[in-house]
């Protein structure tokens, strides 16, 4: 049976860390969930409205208090074991839809901090990546689920950057699929090793994938190396990308080695380095199309210094260099959301 | 779970073994209920397949549709033939109203995802790299209660990728660390597990790690 309860002012419900299976409403008076923001520290004081719920998490999911319910002014509660509570809130859709609300939040809150602590690249935005899932699933001749993706691309995004490609390789897809079989066939050309960024950026790489083995030698050795890369195997892409700078056999893939240079040294955590590497690059290759995204790492690695007014001033010269391609747009914005939330 | 009236048979999609039911990236509407057969939860990373997890009759998965209309966030891909109930915001209050125990498997799926999400964060608020990996396996442990309560000794079946990617931190990084903690004799490492020796040691370490708030 559900039990009411009278707290004293002063005293504590629960405190953080208890692990306790009840959960509670306010009928009176007034009580303060206590807790430290798990990113700053910072103390937080989140006052119960009479009628909420609150220890519902916790309790549902059998894992320690995350606040203290510290009572401010007498009060009564009812506390509910969770079976009751699950019997009270299974017939009343509106509470239940209201909490799963609350939690998705919170969940998305999370998720974002997760993210960003990981500096994900991931955050590629959603009609890139639903190409590449259809170009990864040709690529493993798993051509049913390629023909899927790539349907899919073209019913969300019929009018899309990559319709055409989209277009040609859902009937490859098909055609193989009918002929061949999954798992079997032809590798698909210009698709084997093309990575999305070099793929999508340059002419050179749209011609290369429509030939069978257009690509030049250093341009192998390149997209061998950035394939490297994205197996985050960063150390031997480093040395990859180093031969291919000094060989300078090909001006272009010159170029586009030394920034992924910077990209490997940023991910390896060699701050210092970084910026050194990309400042001398920003300042001899000044037309280069992967500018902006150098600047970013700059600032990226300021940032992960802890000196967060020289990473500020970074993302802030970045913003003023218009055109400014939407994809690096939002991760500059985003880095200048966090660091206002670390200021 | 059992839904034993037919009146969700009209909720019931199959798919074939091998069939894509959703693909990251997708718009999401709708999230499923497993009758029968498996389904794989994967992700493309680093133009590799990574099954993130395996799922069984009762279980549902693609539940964040029901709140908002965002890209999935995995692919999920039949293992088996594949019998499941399909809902969207649409007849969800149907679904909720003729039976409550689904809305409340939700509501305890919320509350998993939430604290599982929280505990990660926790990981990657350390400053120390090796306390970063040891809370890996806290983490771990923390998921599956252990088979025997008496002994301070864990066995984890994962790999120094699977710690890294916990950790977000690389592989080498992580194999270094895991290397040193064995060279300490704190972990032991076999093909297809890690030994953690002493899990309140390792417990201790963390603690005196962790920024005191």
């Amino acid at each position: 049976m559900p039990k009411a309860i009278t707290y004293k002012a002063n005293s504590v419900i629960y405190f953080r860390g208890d692990v306790g299976d009840k959960i509670y409403i306010l009928k009176a008076g007034r009580i303060s969930l206590n807790s430290n923001d798990i990113e700053t520290g910072q103390d937080i004081h989140d006052h119960i409205q009479t009628g909420e719920f609150f220890g519902v998490k916790s309790a549902m999911g059998k894992y320690p208090r995350e606040e203290t319910a510290l009572v401010l002014t007498d009060a009564s509660v009812i506390a509910f074991t969770v079976p009751e509570f699950e019997q009270l809130v299974a017939t009343n859709t509106r509470v239940i839809m209201k909490m799963l609300k609350v939690f998705s939040n919170q969940l998305r809150r999370m998720h974002a901090k997760v993210s960003s602590l990981l500096a994900q690249e991931e955050e590629s935005d959603p009609e890139e990546g639903l190409y590449r899932i259809g170009e990864y699933y040709l690529r493993k001749k798993e051509y049913s689920k390629a023909r899927y993706a790539f349907n899919k691309y073209l019913t969300y995004y019929p009018a899309g950057r990559f319709h055409q490609d989209a277009n040609k390789f859902a009937q490859t897809a098909e055609a193989y699929l009918l002929k061949y079989g999954t798992g079997k066939g032809p590798a698909t050309a210009g698709l084997a090793t093309a990575p999305p960024s070099a793929a999508a950026a340059s002419p050179a790489g749209n011609s290369a994938r429509d030939s069978s083995s257009g690509l030049s030698n250093v341009a192998q050795k390149y997209y061998d190396a950035v394939s490297t890369f994205s197996q985050q195997k960063y150390a031997e892409a480093l040395a990859a990308f180093k031969r291919i700078a000094e060989s300078r056999d090909d001006e272009e893939y010159t170029v586009k080695s030394l920034f992924e240079i910077g990209r490997c040294l940023y991910t390896m955590g060699q701050y210092d380095a970084s910026i050194r590497h990309f400042t001398g690059f920003v300042q001899r290759y000044p037309g280069s199309p992967d500018l902006k995204d150098a600047l970013f790492y700059v600032g990226q690695s300021y940032q992960r210094k802890g000196e967060t007014e020289r990473a500020g001033s970074f993302y802030s010269k970045i913003l003023s260099m218009e055109p400014v391609e939407d994809g690096l747009k939002r991760k500059v914005q985003k880095a200048i959301r966090s660091l206002e939330q670390e200021a | 779970m059992e839904l034993n009236s037919g009146a969700f048979e009209r909720f019931a999609v199959t798919f074939d073994k091998g069939d894509i039911i959703f693909c990251e990236y997708e718009p999401g509407d709708s999230f499923y209920l497993i009758q029968n057969g498996r389904v794989q939860i994967s992700k493309i990373m680093g133009g590799l397949e990574k099954t993130v997890d395996i799922l069984h009759p009762g279980e549902i998965f693609g539940e964040m549709a029901i709140l908002e209309e965002a890209p999935r966030s995995a692919n999920a891909i039949a293992v088996d033939q594949v019998k499941a109930l399909e809902f969207n915001r649409a007849n969800f209050e149907i679904l909720m109203r003729g039976n409550p125990q689904i809305t409340l498997k939700l509501l305890r799926l919320f509350t998993k995802r939430v604290y599982d999400q929280r505990r990660r964060f926790m990981i990657l608020t350390l400053d120390d790299v090796s306390a970063k990996v040891a809370d890996v396996f806290l983490m771990l442990n923390e998921m599956k209660p252990p088979d025997n309560l008496e002994s301070d000794e864990r066995v984890f079946h994962t790999t120094a990728e699977d710690v890294a990617h916990w950790a977000g931190i690389s592989p080498e990084k992580a194999r270094d660390v895991i290397q040193h903690f064995t060279s300490q004799r704190r972990l032991e490492v076999m093909t297809d597990r890690i030994i953690v020796k002493n899990i309140n040691e390792f417990v201790r370490f963390v603690n005196s790690r962790r920024r005191q708030t």
